[in-house]
């Protein structure tokens, strides 16, 4: 009987070591998460991947797992971001008619707008005091994750804050596009897409497919742009400022 | 096998984008410069394959699936920041309230009428 309470001692250090416990705990949350937010009425203010980060930091939580092992089991889902990345390739492809009627718009738009989407948050952080670390964690914030740990690998500051950053980003964006959209008479599918992507890049992006086809095919070029935009220019922007 | 296939297509120009990446010391990431390449490629040969597009729905899919493991981390965080959370927390809610308004108006400024013209649709 001992023996058997011993081995169960040991399970669940024996699951963590297969990435089949992170990647069930994550699936978990995530349909949990789909649940709730339709029980909900799909508010724009609690988006699925909220409800499911919350729930999921939760679960690690009560099981006493700590991040690091739960992050080395679910690579098997971060790697799938690269395929998936690729794959925005597709929509942005088959809606290319409608984004080579507002090709002028959205060149003199991108590199702007993703200019002042860092610029904001660095100056309002730089005046209230925040570190030098901190505010390299949040320049990259409207980047797409993928793009935006390339980014953080050149300027430094931490990983899971610039996470975070870009969590709420990504809903806080979703939330004023709706309202100021709405405010400011704006209401082309296309332009309220561009806007999700290039501010809340893979989690506008998700909101915008929720929206429609179009808003989805304008979100993920919105956010491909400005992620490549930002790439090149926050490193050389930053030195020069002297932030780093 | 078609869902396959398609993801073998997808993972072929992840590779090629991180290829490129590595090889002129590019600073953006595999996945989007894999991105644009294939559908740069899907307008040369004149369309994607089914196979391709199966595969890339059923990825975007569950986007959010792939992204949480990365987000959650955001919890567990600890006391390294303690004091600056005020100043993060203005930076983020005020930096992309901004920034929302400056993109909707700096696009409404180019297209004064859209609204009219999406509604005939």
């Amino acid at each position: 009987m001992t023996e058997l309470a011993e081995r169960f001692q040991q399970l669940l250090p024996h699951l963590l070591g297969t990435p089949a416990l992170a990647v069930l705990l994550t699936l978990i949350a995530y349909f949990l998460s789909l649940g709730i937010f339709r029980r909900l009425g799909q508010p724009a203010w609690c988006p699925p991947v909220l409800l499911a980060a919350v729930l999921l930091a939760a679960l690690l939580m009560l099981l006493a797992i700590d991040y690091r092992d739960y992050q080395q089991g679910a690579d098997w889902l971060t790697f799938l971001l690269g395929p998936a990345t690729v794959a925005l390739g597709v929509p942005l492809y088959q809606q290319f008619h409608h984004i080579r009627a507002l090709w002028r718009p959205i060149l003199i738009t991108i590199p702007l707008a993703a200019t002042v989407a860092a610029l904001y948050a660095l100056v309002i952080a730089w005046a209230l005091g925040a570190s030098g670390e901190v505010l390299a964690s949040l320049a990259p914030k409207s980047v797409t994750a993928p793009i935006a740990i390339g980014i953080n690998e050149q300027i430094g500051g931490s990983v899971s804050l610039l996470m975070g950053s870009l969590l709420a980003t990504g809903v806080l964006a979703s939330l004023f596009v709706e309202w100021l959209a709405r405010w400011l008479g704006v209401s082309d599918d296309r332009l309220i897409g561009l806007t999700l992507g290039i501010n809340g890049h893979a989690i506008g992006t998700v909101r915008a497919f929720e929206i429609s086809a179009i808003a989805g095919a304008f979100s993920s070029l919105g956010m491909g742009l400005t992620g490549v935009f930002t790439a090149l220019l926050l490193p050389f922007a930053l030195t020069t400022l002297g932030v780093i | 096998m078609p869902l396959l296939r398609g993801f073998l297509t997808l993972l072929l120009f992840l590779m090629l984008g991180e290829a490129l990446r590595l090889l002129f010391q590019w600073p953006v990431s595999g996945g989007i410069i894999g991105m644009l390449l294939l559908s740069l490629w899907a307008m040369l040969s004149g369309g994607v394959r089914d196979d391709v597009a199966l595969a890339s729905q059923k990825l975007i899919a569950i986007l959010i699936v792939l992204l949480m493991p990365g987000v959650v981390g955001v919890f567990f965080l600890g006391n390294r920041f303690d004091g600056q959370w005020p100043a993060i927390a203005l930076a983020l809610v005020g930096g992309t309230f901004l920034s929302v308004l400056s993109t909707l108006a700096l696009l409404r400024l180019q297209l004064p009428d859209s609204s009219k013209a999406r509604s005939h649709d």
